[in-house]
């Protein structure tokens, strides 16, 4: 008998010195994953909502919480309603970093999600980001960097776009088929987005005839655009690429409209986002009629599309008055591919058992993409190709000959080809099985 | 009734402590006795004197002494006078006067007065020399506390706490006289090894001589007097230089002392705020200062200020500091080490800022600028130290970052001059000493059949920067309004000190530091923050 009590007043001491040592100095462990309750997962996301890079952009937090109220309204993902925290960053890195650390630590997110900028999403996800420091999930960013599908360098960040290096591979494949023999020529960012293009038209083989980088905001400063019109009217270019963000392809078509230059453009797609253009005033829109463009989702004018018939509606009941484009489109492919993932990472929600669901199966999740996704145990890599259109007078990007044609592609080395992917039939009702 | 008298007689002490305090500091310090003098009056009593090296020193002791000394080590004194109008320092003659606690040498009593109406003992030297005086500084402390126990032998516990190198002297204390200190505080942390210190410093004010003026020397001073005088000099065209980049931030004109590359580069179209973000970048210095958040900007220029300006206002602002901190440093450490204690030649600057050029590209005017800048750097003449010289820097700052007692950090984020990643790097390092000390437990436990789990020595608080608090006049930052919390160099509040010294002297007592929770209110109360998963980036000399 007294045996036995030494036994327990044993075992309840070493009980309670475990007790203690759990509630002492070092971090405490939540009984559930951060973010998670029995009825709920908690998303965050900083993006730009006010500020020069807001236009356009700012429509991506409101789809993404509209296609999240619309699955809560069907029950919810798993039994769990699917919430959204929305920080403005102005497109700034510092900014986006504080509303990181804030998501994070005040709002107590699950994940992040759609980090918008090569900058902002790298100043959150690098070595000392917060996204980094506190192992926290950063799905489905909307950049095109490749170095983002870099498993080792990024292990919880899971891309969206294709890279841009794919983008610029698509490009010169589309440009030596369809414009051989003719004189070319690019302006390019001259940052990590211009660096990533020009590693992906190195390896297809195209080359410039003439080649004009811009630092970023030199867009902004009234006698630099036309000089860019300058080189390439002297360089006598027949077909300009355009690979900056949306306020340099203003300036490209305004000044080109303005000197009287009229080469064939082709808009890589940050940059031809027609609403973002047509919503600073400062050219008409009318201008990009006749350019090229490209995307990896169908046409925001594609009804017909199951994908963006499904939007549309959803768009037009739970984000009244905000008009349907392709900047609502991403925001409800993230929003989807995250809805997806939670359901893929199954019941006992955790940070690390949703980076391993994507890893799994995130190449096979629905998605409205029209090229195959890439994600898998040694990539994070997101949508893999593009269609290449034309631009009508309104902005409206259309697929040529009515028919999307997708290339497909990787950001090293690979070969750009037709693509033969079957895009998975939408799960009924546009919700994740 | 009786407590009633107790209180009563505490309050007074209290009260007349604070005064006599403030009087006694005016005590004729300069006694060389191998006894201190001491003077009691209103139940205090306090002592001058000096080491066996001729360190003066000071000591402090209430009627009432609970048994804990606090053990203060300053920061940094230059070692040499400083020139009228520099920044900061200018008119400093070099200063040896004992200093028991922060705050006294801005002439504020209260961390002093607070812990001796609380029955604890203070002390703390000058040190025989200024500058780096480490090797000094622990010398004089370890005389010290034997002379205050043997004035004061109901002494049990020793906390050793300090500020800036005084963290050094400190941490070094701890680490190579474990036996004397039951606990530590180290305020602002200098901790990171010599050389990393040194490369800090060093690269900075290299590429900042290459670009902005290549007549300051900067590295291999002569000896004596002669070197002092070029330092002096190295000063004035520094902030020189420095006060012409603040000019040429908005307009993008580089000062008029540039080198011939660096004019260069302003007629290529690179702006001078570039040059500056990728000198602050390339040495790691914090792109946060006391006036610039960098998420502000005057109305109108909305996102581009913050990309474009910001980074480079705030490397100015902080380069002030650490170019200065750099010519004292590098003056100091030759004259001790006999020859350049920095070397430069391997250092590859474009693989420093490969992650942080895409943050602030637009800062850095996109990737041809970026890459002309860095062309310049590479092609410039590199500072070859020397291996004699660079060897004694590792002994006149000898830090391992072994934890061998309770120790507080308590570090700013954005600190420009010990930047937060030196207490990174103890963080670092005691990580791998926690684990191995589990590893020991571990196996020892297979013996003996019980297991305890190691007790957590380091207890790191932070004091983030906050996110908004530029106020701009104009389109210019108003750098005469307060400076942000969580930057600048030890600009810690009395109340942080003294939560900070609450804790240390709790786990003196008590062997660890106790409940987290705990832990975490009582660092919120003062405004810093215990979060044992924060991180900050580790100093340019320890990456790779």
């Amino acid at each position: 008998m007294t045996q036995i009590n030494r036994r327990k007043l044993f075992s309840a001491s070493a009980v309670m010195a475990v007790v203690a040592l759990a509630a002492s100095v070092m971090p405490a462990q939540a009984a559930g994953e951060v973010g998670v309750t029995n009825t709920s997962v908690k998303f965050g996301i900083t993006s730009p909502k006010t500020g020069a890079a807001a236009p356009g952009y700012e429509k991506i937090p409101g789809a993404i919480k509209a296609y999240f109220d619309y699955v809560n309204d069907k029950g919810g993902i798993n039994g769990r309603k699917l919430t959204l925290v929305s920080r403005d960053d102005q497109y700034v890195p510092a900014t986006a970093v504080q509303n990181a650390i804030k998501l994070i630590n005040t709002d107590k997110v699950f994940a992040l999600l759609g980090t918008l900028g090569t900058a902002s999403t790298k100043a959150i996800t690098g070595p000392a980001g917060p996204a980094t420091v506190y192992k926290v999930p950063t799905l489905f960013v909307n950049t095109g960097f490749s170095g983002f599908a870099d498993k080792k360098k990024y292990p919880t960040t899971f891309a969206l776009l294709p890279s841009y290096a794919m983008e610029a591979k698509v490009i010169a494949k589309y440009i030596k088929d369809k414009y051989a023999g003719k004189k070319v020529g690019i302006v390019y960012q001259d940052d990590d987005f211009g660096k990533d293009a020009l590693a992906g038209f190195k390896t297809a083989g195209l080359t410039f005839d003439v080649a004009v980088p811009y630092a970023s905001l030199s867009q902004g400063v009234a006698t630099v655009p036309p000089t860019w019109i300058q080189k390439l009217s002297t360089a006598k270019a027949e077909v300009v690429v355009m690979f900056g963000v949306s306020s340099a392809t203003t300036a490209l078509l305004g000044n080109a409209y303005a000197l009287g230059y009229k080469p064939q453009w082709v808009l890589a797609s940050i940059g031809g986002d027609a609403t973002t253009i047509a919503s600073a005033k400062k050219i008409p829109i009318a201008l990009m009629a006749g350019a090229k463009g490209l995307s990896f989702a169908p046409s925001p004018n594609d009804s017909k599309d199951e994908w963006i018939a499904q939007f549309m509606e959803i768009n037009t009941k739970y984000n009244p008055g905000v008009a349907f484009d392709n900047n609502i489109v991403a925001g409800m492919t993230t929003a989807f591919l995250t809805a997806q993932a939670v359901k893929a990472a199954g019941q006992n929600l955790t940070r690390k058992g949703i980076v391993a669901a994507i890893e799994k199966s995130g190449s096979t999740f629905a998605n409205p993409s029209l090229a195959p996704l890439g994600y898998s145990s040694t990539s994070h890599v997101g949508a893999t190709g593009y269609w290449v259109g034309t631009y009508d007078t309104t902005g409206g990007l259309n697929a040529d000959g009515g028919k999307y044609t997708v290339y497909t592609t990787d950001s090293g080395s690979g070969a750009v080809v037709e693509s033969t992917f079957k895009r998975p039939a939408m799960p009924e009702n546009g919700l994740p099985k | 009734m009786k407590t009633q008298i107790i209180k009563t007689r505490l309050l007074s002490l209290v009260s007349i402590s604070g005064l006599l305090v403030g009087l006694v500091v005016g005590v004729p310090t300069s006694a060389q006795a191998a006894d201190p003098q001491c003077l009691t009056a209103n139940y205090v009593t306090q002592c001058a004197g000096a080491t066996s090296d001729s360190a003066l020193y000071t000591m402090v002791a209430p009627a009432n002494f609970n048994g804990t000394l606090l053990l203060w080590s300053h920061g940094l004194r230059p070692n040499i006078d400083i020139p009228a109008g520099i920044p900061s320092y200018g008119g400093y003659k070099v200063n040896s006067a004992a200093e028991f606690a922060p705050g006294l040498s801005d002439g504020d009593l209260t961390i002093l007065n607070t812990l001796v109406a609380k029955g604890y003992g203070v002390a703390g030297s000058g040190f025989a020399r200024q500058g780096v005086n480490v090797t000094q500084g622990v010398a004089a402390n370890v005389e010290l506390i034997a002379a205050f126990k043997k004035k004061f032998p109901t002494t049990t516990k020793v906390v050793a706490w300090g500020a800036s190198l005084g963290t050094q002297i400190t941490q070094t204390l701890t680490e190579q006289h474990p036996e004397l200190v039951d606990a530590a505080v180290l305020g602002c942390p200098a901790t990171a090894p010599g050389p990393v210190m040194i490369k800090y410093f060093g690269d900075f004010m290299w590429a900042f001589k290459t670009f902005f003026d290549p007549t300051i020397k900067g590295f291999g001073y002569s000896a004596g007097k002669l070197g002092e005088g070029e330092a002096a000099l190295d000063m004035q065209k520094f902030f020189v230089a420095l006060s012409k980049i603040s000019a040429g931030t908005l307009s993008g004109a580089w000062p008029d002392t540039s080198s011939a590359a660096g004019k260069a580069l302003e007629a290529g179209g690179v702006p001078v705020r570039s040059a500056m973000t990728l000198v602050a970048l390339l040495a790691g210095v914090p792109l946060r200062s006391e006036h610039i958040d960098g998420n502000s900007s005057p109305v109108g220029l909305e996102t581009a200020f913050e990309l474009a300006y910001t980074p480079a206002i705030a490397a100015t602002e902080n380069g002030g500091t650490v170019g200065l901190a750099s010519i004292l440093l590098m003056q100091d450490g030759e004259s001790q080490g006999g020859g350049i204690v920095f070397d430069n030649k391997a250092t590859d600057y474009a693989a420093l800022i490969a992650e942080d050029r895409d943050v602030y590209s637009a800062a850095l005017s996109g990737n041809s600028a970026t890459d002309s800048m860095l062309g310049v750097l590479a092609a410039s003449p590199r500072v070859t130290g020397s291996a004699t010289a660079m060897a004694k820097v590792s002994q006149l700052l000898p830090i391992t970052g072994k934890i061998n007692v309770p120790t507080v950090l308590m570090t700013a984020e954005s600190d420009q001059f010990t930047v937060a990643g030196t207490a990174q790097f103890l963080i670092d390092s005691y990580k791998v000493q926690y684990a191995a000390a589990k590893t020991a437990a571990m196996a020892a436990s297979k013996k003996s059949r019980t297991y305890t789990t190691p007790v957590n020595k380091l207890l790191p608080l932070w004091e983030k920067t906050a996110e908004n608090y530029t106020v701009f006049s104009g389109a210019t930052p108003d750098i005469t309004k307060p400076a942000g919390r969580g930057t600048g160099h030890c600009k810690f509040t009395s109340n942080q000190w003294l939560a900070a010294a609450d804790l240390a002297i709790g786990a003196a007592k008590k062997g660890s530091f106790g409940l987290g929770g705990t832990v975490a209110t009582t660092a919120r109360k003062v405004g810093l923050t215990y979060d044992t998963k924060f991180r900050v980036p580790v100093m340019r000399g320890l990456q790779g």
